[in-house]
């Protein structure tokens, strides 16, 4: 950014090392109001939780109210991916290819208990989450969630990018950017996806009945109750 | 309580696992046999195919299963399509069960008669060190796929079968067969290693070059070499 002049010919800082400027402040203001009020969501609808993000855009909860006049139906005119239901080993590098293919800015929001954890899905063929595969800005929680649970998650979302800066370069970087190596990778480094996705609750005395613990054969050190 | 003492032994059992296959095994043939006059099948299958019809039983209350040697499955299920009194012309499914605990895995094919307004299920038992049964798709067509889901899930192979190849999981996949009871739950890798080889994933990991082919134009993977002259490319540009 440059420098503009001042009273009394003193340069005046348009990006300061310190505090924003009025300039920057308002142009946030107003590059964030426009981003938030017309996001276009890529809808990722695979189980349930797609019936209710259908419900939630139809007339009577209305998402057009937000700015979402229309789904986007191909990534490259969406800003918002919405994973919708549970994503199974197959169809993550689909999730991820969708993800590159989104131009920039872009947000994710994980709707239901499986697209953010696996849910009830600790099996074999389950990602333990989506956020092992692309970064998630808003998780919905619910089974499914209803129409008022997504929608205020949207909101969330406006709220987070109402606190976002076009000029905060590190967060564009660290979030979303374009890196050629990231692409079709895991999000996530392979001791943290070990770390939140090891087995909980009934499917550690699943892991029992199948004889993974039991012979010790087949345990695995990265589990955390194994 | 009676009910929890059988729920307990059945979770024993499948603790075990398939520990090996014992020849003399029972199988999870438990019911007593039916009366073979009681399907209008079985008596049929008795004269025709004598030893070879190995059990009768009445499940579910209505629901009659007939185990049979699996080296004759083609030939009886064959003889119940074409004989006319029987006209077994619908194959409705071929799937497998694991009891676990060492016992035969089943391999079930339900049989409906479209003429006769009929259904019959036909159970085929294999030894855990034998896991080999003709296919039936000569027979049906449909036995096509539903025998490749059931190699991909229970590791039955299928001699004869025209293209014996994984239909769920990918080509690739390295971890066994999933509903078998020794797979344990989660899969053997662990999730960050499932997470890596899914999102390393092709899609000639999952379908053939010709599956992949549109209009004359041949699928290349990504990072192949291009020189934006397709084999397609230059058909098109000469018509």
């Amino acid at each position: 950014m440059g420098m503009t002049t001042g009273a009394g010919g003193r340069p005046l800082p348009l990006v300061g090392q310190g505090e924003a400027s009025w300039l920057t402040t308002k142009l946030d203001f107003v590059v964030n109001w426009a981003r938030r009020n017309s996001l276009w969501p890529m809808p990722f609808g695979t189980a349930c939780c797609a019936i209710e993000m259908m419900a939630t855009a139809a007339s009577r909860y209305d998402l057009a109210r937000f700015g979402m006049e229309r789904m986007s139906f191909s990534p490259r005119q969406a800003d918002l991916l919405i994973c919708a239901g549970r994503v199974t080993y197959k169809m993550a590098p689909v999730l991820r290819r969708i993800w590159d293919q989104m131009p920039q800015p872009k947000w994710a929001i994980s709707m239901g208990a499986c697209a953010s954890s696996g849910g009830v899905f600790d099996v074999y063929s389950m990602v333990q989450g989506i956020d092992t595969i692309i970064p998630v800005d808003v998780y919905v929680p619910g089974c499914p969630p209803r129409p008022e649970g997504l929608i205020y998650g949207i909101l969330l979302l406006h709220e987070k990018i109402k606190g976002e800066s076009v000029f905060d370069r590190e967060l564009h970087r660290q979030l979303r950017a374009e890196d050629p190596d990231a692409v079709g990778k895991p999000n996530l480094p392979e001791e943290v996806i070990q770390q939140i996705t090891g087995p909980f609750g009934n499917s550690t005395k699943q892991n029992r009945v199948s004889g993974l613990v039991s012979t010790g054969a087949l345990a695995r050190p990265g589990d955390r109750l194994s | 309580m009676t009910m929890s003492k059988d729920f307990e032994s059945a979770v024993e059992g499948l603790a075990q696992g398939a520990a090996g296959s014992d020849a003399a095994a029972a199988g999870a043939r438990t019911g007593p046999a039916a009366d073979a006059a009681s399907h209008a099948s079985v008596p049929g299958l008795r004269a025709r195919f004598g030893d070879a019809i190995l059990h009768h039983e009445i499940v579910a209350g209505d629901e009659h299963v007939v185990y049979v040697q699996p080296e004759k499955i083609v030939e009886i299920l064959g003889w119940l399509r074409d004989e006319p009194s029987e006209r077994y012309d619908y194959l409705k499914d071929v799937t497998a069960v694991d009891y676990g605990g060492g016992r035969p895995l089943q391999v079930v094919y339900e049989l409906w008669s479209i003429p006769y307004r009929r259904g019959l299920r036909v159970k085929a038992e294999l030894p855990l060190d034998a896991l080999e049964i003709d296919s039936v798709t000569p027979l049906w067509h449909a036995a096509n796929w539903l025998e490749r889901e059931v190699y991909d899930m229970f590791g039955i192979r299928f001699r004869g079968h025209p293209d014996l190849r994984r239909i769920l999981m990918p080509d690739t996949y390295a971890e066994g067969h999933p509903l078998r009871k020794d797979f344990p739950l989660r899969g053997r890798f662990s999730r960050a290693e499932q997470t890596r080889r899914a999102l390393s994933l092709g899609l000639e990991d999952v379908y053939f070059p010709e599956e992949l082919e549109i209009g004359g134009v041949g699928y290349r993977p990504a990072g192949s070499a291009s020189d934006g002259k397709g084999p397609g490319a230059t058909e098109g540009g000469a018509a």
